[in-house]
């Protein structure tokens, strides 16, 4: 069974041919191109990976993406970026999906009532489009939803029961002002100590098409890996999600430093250690594999 | 006091759960409603904020410190349809751990999924959900698994749809009904398919044991609880 890491970034220095948004964090001159990514996965035996863009949702910006899955066709696939208040998005997807090796979109809103006791109507969601959109045209849904969404996805789960949904980084959800970044130049995401997360995302598992990925452990922990604090979330979604329907994924670069690519190849063993070799297997790329239809390496 | 009957105690030991209908009702039930909307009103506001910044859960809400805000809602600690039986379970050693005074939306699934609260070796652990609007079936009423509050019961695993739990049972009620329950049983709130939230107070309770709730706990209404009796319910002597 192929091992695959189910969500990771890579990029080159802004240029003419690669343009792309810039920050502190990825400034105009940094790079962590996908020759790096290949020597980690070289070095800890990771088969595939899926490209998860990042610095811009143009259609230019995801050139260096293209590149990247035009010349690995058999190692990546990936996963792009649809800017918001895009007035055609369905454009947008078709051009970027046409037999490139990008196989979904990333989003975080949705575009319907903060107020979860407002009456909904799914058709008058913003991201209703992009939904339908994937439903037609087979495309994975990469969510990480701000924590004012949440309550927004069953309803276009209910709506579009055949698009395959992955929800990024333990299923869950940011709150407003709560993102920064650490001294490693890693994600940081302030998190209760109590899981509020059992009461949105974790309760949509009773849908088949939704999958979650193990992720991002760095980013919520309170302690150094292997992050045991989170043991109990990650018990919480195998049981509630079950080991066919979860992904290992690094989160790379932002993890090169600390705790290294190496360690984070071991860290389902690290807090299920009680999984089955098989079950292992699955979340360590059988199931990425299997859903997102990864060809053989 | 009104003691638990016979049947009532046999019901208890044998289910793990009572039924008080009309536990309140009249003039009490519309200043119980009357205190729960002002308050879920006022407090909504400041919830969604919470919810955005990441600080509250997005599919129900508690209105804060409730029973600061209302007397009514100290009245029902001890309201005379069920505060006996609850004496009466705990031998006479019975102590408030605190109210949850809710407000669950109706969603396409249920905020939480089938559970027990406490172990076996946990104290007596009992809640009553007082409903505060009519609960009609598929609209988030509570639901429980007789007998599952037992040692040798089970074991239970959780099914994807509430409905699969088995052996369990449905309690759709009226605006006053009380629901009392061993916390050790496997319970959950079913899914709400209705356009109606449901509003509902679950009442925390536990058999007395040293040190469980500091006197500082429930210091502020501490005005309210001049009785001897209610003093002892509030832990506000140590």
């Amino acid at each position: 069974m192929p091992r695959i890491d189910a969500h990771l970034h890579v990029f080159t220095k802004a240029s003419a041919e690669f343009p792309r948004e810039i920050s502190d964090i990825w400034p105009a001159e940094r790079e962590e191109p996908v020759e790096k990514l290949l020597d980690e996965m070289e070095k800890h035996q990771i088969d595939q990976a899926v490209l998860v863009q990042m610095a811009g949702a143009s259609i230019a910006n995801h050139r260096y993406l293209l590149r990247c899955l035009k010349e690995y066709p058999n190692r990546f696939l990936g996963i792009g970026l649809v800017p918001e208040g895009h007035p055609n998005p369905a454009d947008h997807m078709a051009e970027l999906t046409d037999n490139t090796g990008i196989i979904g979109f990333r989003f975080s809103t949705f575009g319907g009532p903060r107020d979860i006791f407002a009456k909904m109507d799914v058709r008058e969601f913003a991201a209703y489009p992009i939904w339908e959109c994937a439903a037609e045209r087979d495309y994975v849904l990469w969510l990480y939803p701000n924590a004012i969404n949440a309550h927004l996805l069953p309803y276009l789960i209910e709506a579009f029961p055949q698009v395959r949904i992955v929800l990024n980084h333990l299923a869950v959800c940011p709150g407003a002002g709560k993102f920064s970044w650490d001294a490693f130049g890693r994600p940081q995401v302030q998190v209760t100590g109590y899981n509020l997360f059992m009461h949105t995302t974790y309760r949509l598992a009773r849908f088949e098409n939704v999958n979650v990925h193990l992720s991002g452990q760095y980013a919520f922990s309170k302690e150094e890996f292997p992050y045991k604090d989170l043991a109990g979330w990650h018990h919480g979604l195998l049981g509630g999600f079950g080991a066919k329907r979860l992904m290992w994924a690094t989160d790379f670069p932002w993890i090169l430093e600390e705790p290294g690519y190496g360690k984070l190849t071991t860290v389902i063993e690290e807090l299920l250690p009680n999984l089955s070799e098989a079950e292992l297997a699955d979340i360590m790329g059988g199931n990425a594999k299997r859903i997102l239809r990864f060809p053989d390496s | 006091m009104i003691l638990p009957t016979p049947e009532q105690k046999a019901q208890w030991e044998a289910e793990g759960y009572l039924v008080f209908e009309n536990a309140i009702q009249g003039e009490d039930l519309k200043r119980l409603q009357n205190a729960f909307d002002y308050w879920a009103d006022a407090c909504k506001a400041e919830w969604l904020d919470r919810v955005e910044a990441g600080d509250a859960v997005a599919t129900f809400y508690d209105i804060p410190n409730p029973l600061e805000k209302d007397p009514v809602f100290i009245d029902i600690i001890d309201y005379p349809s069920y505060y006996g039986a609850l004496m009466a379970f705990t031998d006479h050693d019975l102590i408030l751990l605190g109210p949850q005074v809710r407000t669950v939306a109706p969603w396409p699934v249920s905020y939480t999924g089938w559970h027990p609260d406490v172990g076996q070796s946990n104290p007596l652990h009992i809640k009553v959900q007082i409903y505060v609007n009519d609960v009609e079936p598929g609209s988030g009423e509570f639901g429980f698994v007789p007998g599952s509050h037992k040692p040798d019961s089970g074991p239970y695993t959780r099914p994807m749809r509430q409905e699969s739990m088995t052996g369990h049972k449905t309690f759709p009620g009226k605006a006053g009904t009380a629901i009392m329950f061993n916390s050790c049983g496997w319970h959950v709130s079913m899914d709400n398919h209705s356009d109606t939230p449901r509003k509902s107070i679950i009442l925390i309770y536990e058999k007395r044991t040293p040190g469980r709730i500091g006197p500082e706990q429930f210091a502020s209404i501490s005005d309210y609880c001049q009785t001897p009796e209610r003093r002892k319910l509030f832990s506000l002597d140590g």
